[in-house]
């Protein structure tokens, strides 16, 4: 089965435009291997502002090949059933905000796995928020 | 109110149990509930090995909700391109990847530039926005 993930986008902003629907295999870099590599799903509830890490790619216990073909899906999930679209997690790579995920919002980015680069998460306020993820990777 | 929806299905058999994971999103207007975001990019563009391209021409706005999809397209998996964030690199996208994130253009440098490696890749892209600073007149 591999891993894959597919994505549709659909808008009535531009009239004509047909969508978005896409399907990608996550592969190992530059050939049609499968990815062999994952966290697993997890969740981190924050409830204070200030940007921690994510994921610390030097304490990986399968520790990730550097700038290949690594992904990240990250979505903010609210907390205790309550999603609130008004405040988001700003996402970033090496202290780069990446962008904000206000409530129910997803992203799944490619990384590049190298020591400096984390993945930082960074509340907008203390309101309790959850955000579960998943990152795939080869191998080093 | 325009309607944005970005939809999402992923599935691994990695763990020992079939994984599978489904979320929508509605892209709505920064810290708001009831606005959807209401401008678009929507382009495609061939890029030879080595070029570097600065994907959104015109800024949108700092600190607004913008959504970036990028593809590439390239059929030849060794092709990738590299993805940068204000010199940030986020990662690569081999033949057949994409990506969707939240961009955060938070001032005039915080572009996304792409640079193309092994080949010719042909990159599609989509920005949803709310507002873009846009350029003067030559």
């Amino acid at each position: 089965m591999a891993t894959t993930a597919t994505i549709s986008i659909s808008s009535d902003i531009a009239p004509g435009f047909g969508g978005i629907s896409e399907s990608m295999t996550l592969t190992q870099a530059g050939t049609l291997t499968d990815i062999d590599s994952t966290t697993g799903f997890q969740i981190r509830k924050l409830s204070a502002t200030g940007a921690v890490d994510l994921v610390t790619m030097a304490n990986e216990l399968v520790e990730p090949k550097d700038s290949v073909a690594a992904k990240i899906f990250i979505r903010n999930i609210g907390y205790k059933g309550v999603i609130d679209k008004s405040v988001g997690v700003t996402i970033g790579v090496n202290a780069e905000p990446i962008g904000k995920l206000y409530g129910g919002d997803w992203l799944m980015m490619p990384l590049t796995c190298i020591d400096a680069d984390d993945i930082t998460v960074n509340p907008a306020t203390d309101d309790t928020v959850v955000v579960e993820y998943v990152m795939f990777y080869e191998e080093a | 109110m325009a309607t944005t929806t970005a939809a999402v299905t992923l599935t691994s058999d990695l763990l020992s149990d079939n994984m599978s994971v489904s979320a929508s999103t509605t892209c709505m207007k920064a810290g708001t509930t009831a606005d959807g975001l209401d401008q678009m990019e929507y382009g495609y563009v061939d890029l030879a090995t080595g070029d570097e391209y600065d994907l959104i021409a015109a800024t949108p706005t700092a600190t607004k909700a913008s959504k970036l999809y990028l593809k590439n397209h390239s059929t030849d998996e060794t092709y990738y391109i590299r993805v940068m964030l204000h010199a940030q690199e986020i990662g690569r996208l081999y033949g057949g990847d994409w990506m969707f994130i939240p961009a955060d253009f938070h001032d005039a440098d915080a572009d996304i530039m792409i640079t193309a490696i092994g080949g010719t890749n042909k990159i599609c892209y989509a920005l949803f926005h709310e507002g873009i600073t846009k350029d003067a007149s030559a």
